[in-house]
C-alpha cells in the first residue's frame, strides 16, 4: 500500500546570514522522498550553508525549514538521528582504524555494540573496504576515504543522506565507485541530497535539481527539462576570427537561435538544430577559425545562469 | 535550560573515543608523568629541602610531594583541553562530524571534560604512587585523593576548554600558560605556605583552583582537617558547575553558527 507522505525536506523563504554577508537569501524548495536532489552553483552560492541548516551545523535565521516532517529550528537532535551526513572535508578520525571509525559513529547514534558490529561489517562490504577494516586512515586513498565517509554516514540507518560535494578531488575510477554506491542507496529508497559543481555528475545522478547563485535559486527542475528550457537541444560553438563582428552575426540569426553567449572570441549559439544553423551561416561575412556542433548540457545552463566570470 | 544538560550516554560516547585513542598511545604519554614529580622532588625536595628542613612541622619533601599530585592533574587538564581539543576541533574537524550526529554541543563538552578529568586522575594516581614509594605519604586518607583529583580535573578542564572555545588562533595558548597556568603552579601554596605572607596573598590564592586541590591532597596525605577538605571540594564543585555553561555557549557559537 502506498502511503501519502510529505516532502523529505521543505524550505520556505529560508535565509541565513553571517554578519553582513547574506549566504542564503530566501530560498524555497521541496525534496520528494526517495529521489536524488541536487544543489548546483558556483563557490559561495550558498549550497554548503543550505546543507548545514539541514543537518544542524547552522541555525535558520528567517523562513521555515522542515526535515522529515520535523522543524529544523526546534527538533535538531531528532532530525540528526534520522539523517546521515557526508561532509565536504574529509574529517575521519585518524587515530582510529577504518572499522573503529564506524563503531565510534554507532556510539554517537546510541546503537548497541552487537548491532553496530554487524552494521559496520555490512557497510565495509558495501564500500568495498572489508580488507582494509583494521588499517589506519592515513593509508587509504582519496576514493577509499570518501567511500568510508559515505559508510560512516549510513551507520545510523538514515532516511535521508546529505552529501556535500561527494566526488570533488577524486579520479574518474573513484568517482564511478562513489556514483555506484549512491545508485545502490537510492534503489533502497534513501533520499539523497547532494551539492556538486560537476555537471555530468548532476545530470547522471539527480532526478531534480536547483541551481543556486549568490544565495538565491535561479533555476529549478529536472536536468533534461532545464537544458531544453534554457538552451535548447544543441549548441553551435564558434571560434571567431579577429575580423568577425559577433554582434552582427548574432543579429543576422534573429529568430533561429534560443540564445547566445560570448566569452572572449568563443561564441555559443543555442538552438534545436545546430547543424542546420551552421550550414546556413554566411562564412564570408563571418569568418571563423573553427565550428563545433554538440549536444547542449547542463554545463551550458549553468554558465548561462551564473555567468562566466570567476567566482572566488 | 535543556540545551545545557548533557545526555549521559552521548557524553559517554565522546569520552569513549578519547579513552580509546589514549589506550593506544598511553605508553609514550605516561612516562614523562613518572619523571616529572621525580625531578621536582629531586631539585626541590632533596636540593632546596637541605636548606629548608621543615614547613609547619612537616619535612619539606613531604610538604611539597602531595601538591605535585594536584599540579600533575592541572598540567594534564591544561594540555588536554587546550592543544588536544584544539587539534580535534580545528585541525581534524572531528567535531563537525560529531555534531552532525544526535550528539549536541553540551554532550560533546561534557564528554571531553569527563575524559580530561579521567586523564588528570590517571596522572594524579601515578604521582601518588611515586611519592608513596618514596615514603612521602603518611596517612591512609591518601587513598581518597583520586576522587578529589577527578573534581579538580573537571575544574581545570572547564577553564582550559573555555579558553579553547574562545580563541581564534593556536598562538594564544602561550598567554594561557604564561599568565594562567604557570603563575597558578608557582603561587598556589604548593612550594611555600602563606602563613607568613600578607593576607591579600591568601585572598588571591583562594580564587585559584590549584590552591584548593593542593589543600585537599596535602591534607589527605598528611593530617586531614575535615572542614578544610570539604570546603575546598565544595569550591571546586561549585566553580565547575557554574562555569560549565560558558564553554558550551562559546562552542555553540563557534561550531553551530
Amino acid at each position: 500500500m502506498e502511503v501519502e507522505i510529505g516532502p523529505a525536506v521543505s524550505a520556505r523563504a529560508l535565509s541565513k546570514r553571517f554578519g553582513d554577508r547574506v549566504a542564503v537569501d530566501g530560498i524555497d524548495f521541496d525534496v520528494e522522498p526517495g529521489i536524488c536532489f541536487g544543489f548546483l552553483g558556483p563557490n559561495g552560492a550558498g549550497k554548503t550553508t543550505t546543507m548545514k541548516t539541514i543537518y544542524g551545523l547552522a541555525t535558520v535565521d528567517r523562513g521555515q525549514l522542515t526535515v522529515l516532517g520535523l522543524e529544523a529550528a526546534r527538533d535538531r537532535r531528532e532530525i540528526k538521528s534520522r539523517i546521515g551526513v557526508v561532509p565536504q572535508e574529509t574529517n575521519l578520525d585518524g587515530d582510529l582504524t577504518v572499522r573503529e571509525n564506524l563503531m565510534q559513529q554507532a556510539l554517537y547514534f546510541g546503537i548497541d555494540s552487537g548491532k553496530a558490529a554487524e552494521r559496520a561489517a555490512e557497510l565495509l562490504e558495501f564500500s568495498l573496504l572489508s580488507d582494509r577494516a583494521d588499517e589506519r586512515i592515513h593509508g587509504l586513498s582519496g576514493g577509499m576515504k570518501r567511500r568510508l565517509l559515505i559508510s560512516r554516514a549510513l551507520m545510523g540507518d538514515p532516511e535521508l543522506v546529505v552529501l556535500d560535494e561527494p566526488t570533488t578531488g577524486l579520479d574518474p575510477q573513484a568517482r564511478l565507485a562513489v556514483w555506484g554506491a549512491l545508485d545502490r542507496l537510492r534503489r533502497r529508497g534513501v533520499t539523497l541530497l547532494l551539492t556538486t559543481h560537476y555537471m555530468e555528475e548532476a545530470e547522471r545522478l539527480c532526478d531534480r535539481l536547483v541551481i543556486m547563485d549568490e544565495g538565491r535559486i535561479v533555476a529549478d527542475g529536472r536536468p533534461a527539462d532545464l537544458v531544453r528550457g534554457h538552451v535548447g537541444r544543441e549548441v553551435l560553438e564558434l571560434r571567431l576570427d579577429e575580423g568577425c563582428d559577433a554582434e552582427r552575426l548574432v543579429g543576422s540569426l534573429d529568430g533561429r537561435i534560443q540564445g547566445h553567449d560570448l566569452s572572449e572570441r568563443t561564441l555559443m549559439l543555442y538552438a534545436d538544430n545546430a547543424e542546420a544553423l551552421l550550414e546556413g551561416l554566411d562564412h564570408d561575412a563571418f569568418p571563423t577559425e573553427s565550428a563545433v556542433v554538440r549536444r547542449a548540457t547542463l554545463e551550458d545552463v549553468f554558465l548561462r545562469l551564473t555567468g562566466r566570470s570567476l567566482r572566488e | 535550560m535543556s540545551e545545557y544538560v548533557p545526555v549521559p550516554r552521548l557524553a559517554g560516547a565522546v569520552w569513549l573515543r578519547n579513552a580509546r585513542v589514549f589506550s593506544k598511545l598511553w605508553r609514550g604519554a605516561l612516562l614523562p608523568t613518572f619523571l616529572d614529580p621525580f625531578l621536582y622532588l629531586l631539585a626541590l625536595g632533596f636540593g632546596l629541602g637541605t636548606y629548608v628542613a621543615h614547613i609547619n612541622g612537616i619535612p619539606y619533601k613531604e610538604f611539597i610531594a602531595p601538591g605535585l599530585i594536584a599540579s600533575a592533574a592541572m598540567w594534564s587538564s591544561a594540555f588536554e583541553t587546550t592543544y588536544n581539543v584544539y587539534f580535534r576541533m580545528n585541525e581534524l574537524r572531528l567535531y563537525d562530524n560529531v555534531l552532525s550526529t544526535p550528539v549536541e554541543v553540551q554532550d560533546l563538552v561534557a564528554g571531553d571534560l569527563a575524559w580530561s578529568a579521567t586523564r588528570a586522575t590517571i596522572y594524579g594516581i601515578v604521582v601518588l604512587a611515586v611519592i608513596a614509594i618514596f615514603g612521602l605519604v603518611s596517612s591512609w586518607w591518601a587513598l581518597l585523593i583520586p576522587f578529589f583529583v577527578v573534581l579538580g580535573g573537571i575544574c581545570f578542564s572547564v577553564i582550559g576548554y573555555t579558553f579553547t572555545a574562545l580563541i581564534p588562533k593556536i598562538d594564544l595558548y602561550s598567554y594561557f600558560f604564561t599568565l594562567g597556568i604557570t603563575p597558578m603552579f608557582l603561587f598556589s601554596g604548593l612550594f611555600f605556605p602563606f602563613s607568613q605572607l600578607p593576607d591579600w596573598v591568601h585572598v588571591v590564592a583562594w580564587f585559584m583552583p590549584l590552591y584548593h586541590l593542593v589543600e585537599i591532597t596535602r591534607g589527605l596525605a598528611t593530617d586531614p582537617a575535615f572542614w578544610s577538605v570539604a570546603g575546598s571540594a565544595l569550591w571546586l564543585a561549585v566553580v565547575s558547575a557554574v562555569l560549565f555553561t560558558v564553554p558550551v555557549r562559546a562552542l555553540r557559537r563557534k561550531l553551530v553558527a
